[in-house]
């Protein structure tokens, strides 16, 4: 059921993210909303509850954008790999570490992309827009992102409680 | 006693003038009047615009109601009008081009801001083929890059991995569009030689075979000739608003264009 819940969220994240957030040019530059999720997921649940998720999700990703094949799954899964790494030795469930976990998470993910452009595209001229994009996603990330780790814990609790409700009242 | 009754009577009436005890109790009465026809107005006036102006804010918020309708269905009609403004466009242009075209909606962008694709509503099964140009009366927009049964994947002209066979309009200067970043493109490939201005207009060539001969693609915003190599860095500013793109039309007849790139 947790899958449920993972799944239904990741939809709703995906469709924010292509229909109605361009719709406002406020998020022009916004950073993937998928990729606080998966740093949710490395943090706060299990590998076999996260990991065919954020394959799904990479693979939906994927077939959406114009990348190469590939590359949101390879950016989410190091970005899991990441993140798991970290909290080896970081204590990160504490809230004061959130803002800058969800804006390394963001700027790894930029990294690959830009990484990935220049390799396929070795004369591609975008300097000084990647800067800008970068900054402005990080900086969005930073503010906003632990808004949305908060969220997704808080919706994981309340549907846990409702269903040991349901539980309860079948038996 | 009755007949003198009467008499006084229809004598006080035929010569009616205030004695002195009259006016006395008028005096007294009517401060009491006054204050209980007060009072009576007071607790009117509380029932007018207190206990009836329940009713008028009732009365209020159905008008507000109906005003919202009204304001709602006013968009609607809004809305309609400019779909109906751009299809009839869509329209007009559908018969310049002799192509088998069909219209298609965006129904969603690329969630990444590293790529430009947006996704259109006809698939296979409206016979979109991959490859195929999709296309606006303001311009080209770009290519389909995949197709599946109901949707396509459209990669714009504005993408690094996109490039499209152009000319400036005015003195036939040919190169290659490719996209950039910022919504700008790049014309590649012009010759030094070529005298390229900013404010030309840049058409396709229609020897890629994938797009009609003529169709704008942009102006150009920028022109730097280096000292040294044999092609100008010319940058492109599309014909296309990629931000407000809601209709485009599909071209369907690919193997016709393919058959004339092949020729």
């Amino acid at each position: 059921m947790t899958y449920c819940l993972h799944v239904g969220i990741c939809i709703c994240l995906v469709l924010l993210q292509t229909t109605i957030m361009p719709y406002f040019h406020l998020f022009d530059r916004f950073y993937d909303l998928l990729s606080p999720f998966v740093i949710y997921l490395s943090l706060f649940h299990s590998l076999r509850q996260s990991i065919p998720v954020i394959l799904f999700f990479g693979i939906v990703m994927d077939s959406l954008s114009g990348g190469p094949f590939g590359l949101y799954l390879t950016a989410y899964v190091w970005l899991f790999v990441g993140v798991r790494w970290i909290i080896t030795f970081l204590h990160v469930g504490d809230s004061f570490l959130l803002p800058f976990i969800v804006a390394a998470g963001v700027l790894l993910q930029n990294f690959i992309f830009i990484g990935t452009i220049a390799m396929f595209e070795p004369g591609a001229q975008f300097l000084s827009a990647a800067i800008s994009t970068v900054t402005i996603q990080v900086l969005w990330a930073m503010f906003t992102g632990p808004i949305f780790l908060i969220f997704f814990n808080y919706s994981h609790k309340r549907w846990n409680s409702w269903l040991k409700k349901v539980v309860v009242k079948e038996n | 006693m009755i007949a003198v009754n009467i008499i006084v009577l229809s004598v006080s009436n035929s010569r009616y003038q205030s004695y002195g005890p009259g006016r006395i109790a008028i005096s007294l009465i009517s401060p009491f009047q006054e204050a209980v026809s007060r009072s009576i107005r007071f607790v009117k006036d509380i029932w007018v615009h207190y206990f009836f102006l329940v009713e008028t804010a009732k009365e209020n918020d159905n008008y507000k109601k109906a005003l919202s309708h009204a304001v709602e269905r006013n968009n609607l009609y809004k809305e309609l009008k400019l779909s109906n403004i751009r299809l009839r466009s869509l329209l007009d242009f559908q018969k310049i081009i002799t192509d088998k075209v069909i219209a298609a909606e965006v129904i969603g962008k690329d969630p990444s801001p590293w790529f430009k694709t947006i996704m259109i509503n006809k698939g296979k099964d409206d016979g979109v083929k991959k490859g195929a140009a999709v296309v606006i009366p303001e311009g080209i927009v770009g290519q389909v890059a995949e197709v599946s049964l109901h949707n396509s994947k459209v990669l714009l002209i504005i993408d690094h991995n996109s490039a499209v066979d152009a000319l400036v309009q005015r003195n036939r200067a040919r190169g290659i569009i490719k996209g950039g970043f910022a919504d700008r493109c790049f014309f590649k490939y012009v010759l030094r030689k070529k005298g390229v201005a900013v404010g030309d207009t840049v058409v396709s060539s229609g020897l890629d075979g994938v797009f009609l001969k003529g169709l704008p693609v942009g102006r150009v915003s920028a022109v730097v000739k280096p000292n040294s190599g044999i092609f100008q860095e010319v940058t492109v500013t599309p014909c296309v608003n990629f931000e407000k793109l809601e209709e485009v039309l599909v071209v369907l007849n690919l193997k016709k264009h393919k058959f004339q790139s092949e020729q």
